[in-house]
């Protein structure tokens, strides 16, 4: 039976410091004992980011928020509040955060429960194209309070004191380059909002955009505000024609309300956005490679310093931020920098939006608080390895990150404890991986897409992923030689350390990681010519067992008939023959043939 | 003096109206997924069984709304419906059919369809 | 704002101006760190990564060419980590090299050949596919082989930055990376000026002159033909550094002597037919003037500029001089006046040019050129390739006995021999043009101003009364600049000098390849060639063109006067606008 009411109590540190996994046995005893456990479900979450009233217990339907909660509350808050449909008011706790309002609505907990919504708080909630919505939901009021009584050292402060690192990868402190835009003296400016997401598999920013593409806006204009810009730019992929028509709306109607254009809410502050269309080269992500592709010039990047902060766009001091990184920032106008600096880790703040791909049973985009561990996203919001299969690696940060094996399950979520594991946070790629997967064939296929997408501009990234790839795929193809581990290595590391780009410094990041934690399955395809999960088609042999019956159908399905035998008698595959294309296997009906 | 502040709240009021204005206190409270992959599973044609259904006035006390993705990318198209008082339900792997299904069950007759929801 | 700061570099300390990179740093404290995309005329391009240094505390290596020195910086240059990275690095080069040294036009003045050798590389690791690409031989002068090519973006910088023509760029990505011209046109349909200096600047053989020095040794072992040979002013300037002498030696008595050895009948100077086109041009400059002509006029010396002017600025058509550049006009006087004394059939000479340009083997076959279906010049080559020919032909250069050019088109004014260098032109003109205007002789005849390397020179002087404004550009990026402001401001100039090469012809691109020492287009290379030139038109008596007694015989013999309708038949031409393709044109324009 679907549940009438909701209880999602908070798991986070803090609260568990505050007795919340007491409270919540004692929840459980309470709510059997009036017979409610039927139509009552209650949730973990991970923290919430109310830490300072906790412990934290929401009731929905209706959202009401009770804090400071102890045991003695609880059956007061089951009898009125579940049996009698009337909120405790002595413990309600009045707040109007803009993070997390999912809550309010989503019934879906499972999913949710684990997540913490800040950059995604509107997604999937309003409507994008409606400015009424978003406006609804307290929007633009972040601009206007800046507008009101911040000046822009005061909003740098702000974020500063948020701890915001940039999303787009490298996790630069976003205050901190805020700063030294701001205090460029320059007769122009800009700002720059990167929805360029070349990675492949990743949608983050299109959903971000499409979802609620007004935040964006928002986050941008009180950038261009407080580092003393007049113009931004949204440069985003034309692959995305829904996000862009979002934003081509979501443009108009702020201009028609005053939100964009001169003296915006008749302060004397203007500003405007313009939409700039990306070829989809994934180096023109790259900060510097895309703003020559703006300038009209071929998209590769240029030695860093000078930085964009000092010299970027034609010249001028640019701000250039990933749309998560500007989705953040009404929240932490509105909400507060200190209450932004309460959510993650130490070194990180804030949460971090994933796209969860590959082999869990649920798939999708989530938004979790950093210093979650990987093991809460595959397990408890990704709900496990689907058919029963063992799990093998999780590789996160798109197609320049690492592969992380089972060991490392319960790493945080966060810029340093993901390098120090041998990752990278990435853009926010999240691919699991069962048994299914060879790994040397996996490190293959993200060198194939890096090497392809380099821009051609430096040698150890265009020559040297070259000849990373073309060991991989001898080594996968079955002639892999003895001193191959060791070149690869060789080349990985001088790649990573002289590369002129991101690009290229993270290349071989597949390629390393898994040569650190699977480096048996390397060294199995080349001296032992066998592949354990059977995807190398050249080291895979088929042989057909007792179990044949002789019906010939896998030798009528052979294309290069290496397949013999009477019928009715086994029949055999000649190995010499065999082009290891697998058809025979998918035939046999009798599970007759094996694949070793 | 009038603030931004003072501007903005006022936008928002009106803004509140004007949604108010297109039928949201009706009863129930439709959502529709409609960002580029749920319309990639389909989720356009389903929008506009929901329309059609309005609009050829099989249904009222509905607000029929559109959404960005919510992140369930396996179980797309979803749709989504909320009534004041009751936990949210969502449905997924939406399609025309199952969406005729929901406003005749749902929507109508107030069953809830409870094998499609997420 | 530079300050003193301490950095290290392998240890030990040393101070150095802040505001700099590692690079130059080092540079002065006499480290020496491999490169090989950076050229210091050029933007940063941080390609090839052969300059990374290890810095204490940067967890990835760094650029040197690039990184700024910052104070307390620890720098090692010489690590073994880093040594076998950058070993690493040109070995990726290599791998993707076709290793045919012993037969490429770069062997010994390569830079990759350098570089490799000192990096030590004895076994080789990383072998793989190669790329393979056709040779773009289409045009005359600029010869494109991909092949070859390590991608420094040196000549795609050169193209754009210096010369402002934007005919390459890379194109395609990873291992496919190539420089071509837009669309991959052949060069020959590109806007490609045939300048040359993507050749000057490229480390290896990736783009070369079109060579014509097999064709040439055969035509000269034809017992049928006369041959009859010019060179240019600042060839003399320059050659003798093919043969490993530093800049600046004036070799012309040794060229001279080793033209007639290899086989040449008659040798002439290019530098006579310089002083035709002063009178010429001269002439004109001063009939623009009187008659009210258009003005600024513009000089027409250059071919890489001809073609540049024809596509980018045909507006401007009408300024540009009629007058034909001083080769052609030898060549021409050398197929009508020349035969006409010496009594043969103009279509038994063969009229060779060794040239400090590329672009003069496009001039050569330019069809406005062409009189009595003659071609004034039939084959062209480059200082480079002369000197080559003379190695080949076993002719010890250095040890020759100077000999004298001859006549009738050999002697020449000092104004002749400064045509090489950038303002020369300006300077040889005005010297006549004074004198033709006013009837006075023009006292202080060396024109500082005009003199020097900065990119773009003016000058006013008066004559009689009348204030003219002149302004001089050496490379094509310069030209550009100064055009723009003319097409703005029309009046303000009368009479403008433009060279498509940095430096003018010394820094041509057919000028001998940078020594191991050195760099392409070193700025004090350029200086000391000039030099060379401006002290020859000190040491002669005769530094004005229409005092040099062998013009004012050929006017009275032949041509009558200037721009008299046999000037105009061998002497003058005419330009067409081109469309350059592949680029959208200006509306406002044609
Ligand atoms: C190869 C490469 C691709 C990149 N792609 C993206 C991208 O698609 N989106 C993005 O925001 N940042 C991307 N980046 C990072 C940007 O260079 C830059 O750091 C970022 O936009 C800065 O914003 P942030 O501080 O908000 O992260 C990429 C970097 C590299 C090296
Ligand atoms: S690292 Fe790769 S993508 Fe980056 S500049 Fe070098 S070649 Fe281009
Ligand atoms: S010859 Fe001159 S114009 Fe032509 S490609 Fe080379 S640098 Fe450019
Ligand atoms: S052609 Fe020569 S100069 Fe141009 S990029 Fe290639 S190697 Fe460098
Ligand atoms: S010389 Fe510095 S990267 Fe090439």
């Amino acid at each position: 039976m679907r549940a009438k009411s909701i209880l999602t109590l908070c798991d986070g540190p803090t609260c568990i410091h505050k007795n919340s996994r007491v409270i919540r046995e004692a929840l459980e005893a309470e709510i059997c004992k009036h017979g409610l456990s039927e139509e009552v479900g209650i949730h973990l979450s991970g923290c919430l980011g109310m830490c300072s009233k906790g412990p934290i217990l929401i009731i929905n339907p209706g959202y009401t928020i009770y804090g400071g909660i102890t045991v003695e509350d609880i059956p007061e808050i089951v009898q009125e509040h579940l049996v009698h449909r009337q909120p405790v008011a002595r413990l309600v706790v009045q707040e109007d955060h803009l993070y997390n309002r999912f809550f309010r609505i989503f019934g879906d907990v499972d999913f949710f429960g684990r997540q913490m919504r800040i950059a995604l708080r509107n997604c999937g909630i309003i409507d994008p194209e409606s400015i009424d919505d978003y406006l609804s939901v307290r929007g633009y009021e972040a601009l206007a309070k800046v507008l009101t009584g911040m000046s822009p050292r005061e909003v740098i402060a702000e974020v500063k004191k948020a701890g915001l690192r940039g999303r787009g990868g490298a996790g630069f402190p976003t205050g901190l380059k805020w700063d030294i835009t701001a205090r460029e003296t320059s007769d122009e400016k800009y700002v720059i909002c990167n929805a360029d997401e070349g990675d492949p598999g990743a949608f983050m920013d299109r959903s971000a955009i499409e979802g609620d593409p007004h935040t964006v806006l928002e986050g941008i204009t009180i950038g261009g505000y407080a580092i003393g810009a007049v113009k931004g730019i949204v440069y985003i992929r034309a692959e995305y024609p829904l996000a862009i028509k979002r934003l081509e709306k979501a443009i108009a109607a702020a201009r028609e309300n005053g939100l964009l254009g001169n003296n915006i809410l008749g302060s004397n502050f203007s500003f405007d956005i313009e939409i700039r269309l990306g070829a989809g080269a994934f180096v023109c992500g790259e900060e510097t490679a895309l703003i020559h592709s703006i300038e009209g010039r071929r998209g590769m990047p240029t030695p860093r310093p000078p930085y964009p902060s000092v010299k970027g766009l034609f010249g001028k001091p640019t701000l250039i931020n990933n749309v998560e990184t500007w989705a953040n920032i009404p929240v932490i106008i509105l909400d507060g920098g200190e209450w932004f600096s309460t959510v993650g880790t130490e070194t990180s703040k804030g949460t971090k939006v994933f796209a969860l791909a590959g082999k869990v049973h649920n798939t999708g985009l989530i938004e979790v608080p950093m210093g979650t561990t990987l093991r809460e996203i595959i397990y408890d919001i990704g709900g496990g390895i689907p058919d029963g299969k063992k799990f093998k690696a999780v590789q996160t940060g798109g197609p320049s990150g690492g592969c992380l094996p089972e060991d490392y399950l319960d790493t945080q979520i966060d810029y340093e404890s993901l390098a120090a594991a041998g990752s990278i946070m990435g853009s926010g790629g999240m691919i699991v991986i069962d048994e299914d997967s060879c790994m040397v064939n996996l490190a293959k296929f993200f060198l194939e897409f890096t090497q392809d997408e380099s821009c051609g501009k430096c040698t150890p990234c265009r020559g040297g992923t070259k000849r990373m790839l073309e060991i991989l795929t001898r080594i996968t193809e079955g002639n892999g030689k003895e001193g191959d581990i060791e070149k690869l290595e060789r080349l990985g590391n001088m790649i990573r350390k002289a590369s002129l780009c991101g690009l290229g410094q993270s290349a071989p990041n597949p390629v390393l990681s898994t040569l650190k934690n699977f480096r048996h399955e390397y060294e199995e395809h080349i001296y032992q010519k066998k592949c354990r999960a059977g995807i190398c088609s050249n080291l895979v042999t088929y042989e057909i067992t007792e179990k044949c019956i002789g019906c010939g159908a896998c030798r009528r399905v052979c294309p290069v008939n290496a397949i013999a035998g009477k019928r009715q008698e086994q029949h055999v595959i000649n190995q010499e023959t065999c082009i290891k294309c697998g058809q025979c296997f998918t035939t046999c009906k009798f599970d007759a043939i094996v694949k070793a | 003096m009038v603030t931004p502040l003072d501007i903005i709240k006022k936008k928002r009021a009106e803004a509140v109206a004007r949604i108010i204005g297109r039928g949201y206190l009706s009863t129930k409270r439709v959502y529709v997924g409609m960002a580029t992959c749920e319309i990639a599973a389909g989720s356009k044609e389903v929008m506009e069984v929901f329309r059609q259904a309005i609009s050829n006035g099989g249904l009222t006390d509905v607000y029929l709304s559109q959404k960005g993705c919510a992140g369930r990318c396996n179980l797309e198209p979803t749709v989504e419906i909320v009534e004041e008082g009751n936990i949210p339900v969502k449905y997924g792997k939406v399609n025309p059919e199952r969406a005729r299904q929901i406003i005749e069950h749902h929507l109508k007759n107030n069953e809830v369809i409870e094998e499609w929801l997420i | 704002m530079e300050k003193s700061i301490t950095i290290h570099i392998n240890n030990k300390p040393y101070t150095v101006d802040s505001g700099q990179t590692i690079m130059q740093a080092a540079d002065k404290l006499g480290f020496h760190i491999p490169r090989l995309c950076y050229h210091p005329k050029l933007s940063i391009e941080g390609a090839c990564r052969v300059c990374i240094v290890e810095v204490e505390g940067m967890k990835n290596y760094v650029a040197s060419c690039s990184f700024p020195v910052n104070d307390g910086m620890k720098i090692h240059t010489n690590t073994t980590e880093l040594r076998r990275a950058r070993r690493d690095i040109v070995e990726l080069i290599l791998d993707n090299h076709p290793l045919d040294c012993h037969t490429c036009d770069r062997n010994g003045t390569c830079e990759l050949q350098r570089l490799s050798y000192s990096m030590g590389i004895k076994a080789r690791h990383f072998e793989g596919e190669r790329k393979h690409y056709d040779e773009d031989l289409s045009s005359r002068a600029v010869v494109r082989n991909p092949n070859k090519c390590i991608l420094c973006g040196r000549c795609v910088r050169i193209c754009s930055e210096v010369q402002n023509v934007h005919n390459l760029s890379q194109a395609h990505r990873g291992f496919r990376t190539v420089v071509m011209p837009a669309y991959n046109m052949p060069f020959s349909e590109s806007v490609c000026t045939a300048c040359g200096q993507c050749i000057n600047v490229c480390p290896t053989a990736a783009f070369v002159e079109k060579s014509y020095t097999q064709e040439l040794f055969e035509q000269l072992n034809d017992p049928n033909l006369i041959k009859v040979v010019q060179f240019a002013p600042s060839v003399r300037a320059a050659i003798g550094e093919a043969f490993g002498l530093e800049p600046g030696h004036n070799m012309e008595g040794q060229l001279v002597a080793a033209l007639r050895k290899l086989g040449f009948d008659y040798v002439f100077d290019t530098q006579f037919s310089a002083d035709l086109t002063i009178m010429e041009e001269a002439s004109e400059f001063l009939e623009r003037i009187q008659n009210k002509g258009v003005l600024p006029m513009i000089t027409s010396c250059s071919s890489a500029w001809m073609k540049c002017m024809e596509q980018f600025y045909p507006d401007l058509i009408d300024n540009v001089s009629t007058c034909k550049s001083p080769m052609s006009m030898n060549g021409a006087m050398i197929k009508s006046y020349f035969t006409e004394k010496i009594q043969v059939d103009p279509k038994k000479i063969l009229s060779v040019a060794v040239m400090c340009c590329t672009a003069k083997k496009y001039e050569a076959d330019r069809p406005e050129l062409m009189f009595d279906d003659l071609r004034g010049v039939d084959i062209v080559v480059t200082t480079r390739e002369a000197a080559w020919m003379i190695k080949s032909a076993g002719i010890d250069f250095l040890k020759i006995q100077p000999e004298k050019v001859d006549a009738p088109l050999g002697l020449s004014s000092g104004a002749g021999a400064i045509f090489g260098a950038t303002g020369g032109v300006m300077e040889a003109a005005i010297r006549t043009a004074y004198e033709l205007y006013t009837g006075e002789t023009l006292v202080d005849i060396e024109l500082g101003g005009i003199r020097g390397l900065k990119g773009i020179k003016e000058a006013s002087l008066e004559m009689d009364g009348r204030e003219i404004r002149v302004a001089v550009a050496h490379g094509l990026g310069n030209a550009c600049n100064l055009l723009d402001l003319v097409r703005k401001d029309p009046g303000r100039y009368h009479f403008i000098e433009i060279m498509g090469c940095p430096g003018g012809c010394v820094g041509g691109g057919g000028q001998p390849y940078a020594g191991a020492n050195s760099i392409p287009l070193d700025e004090e290379a350029l200086q000391k060639r000039a030099k060379a030139l401006y002290d020859l038109d000190r040491g002669k008596t005769i530094r004005r063109s229409h005092e040099n007694p062998d013009i004012q015989k050929l006017y009275r013999e032949f041509l009558q006067r200037p721009l008299s309708p046999t000037s105009h038949k061998y002497l003058h031409t005419h330009y067409q606008a081109k469309l350059p393709r592949g680029i959208i044109p200006d509306k406002a324009i044609f």
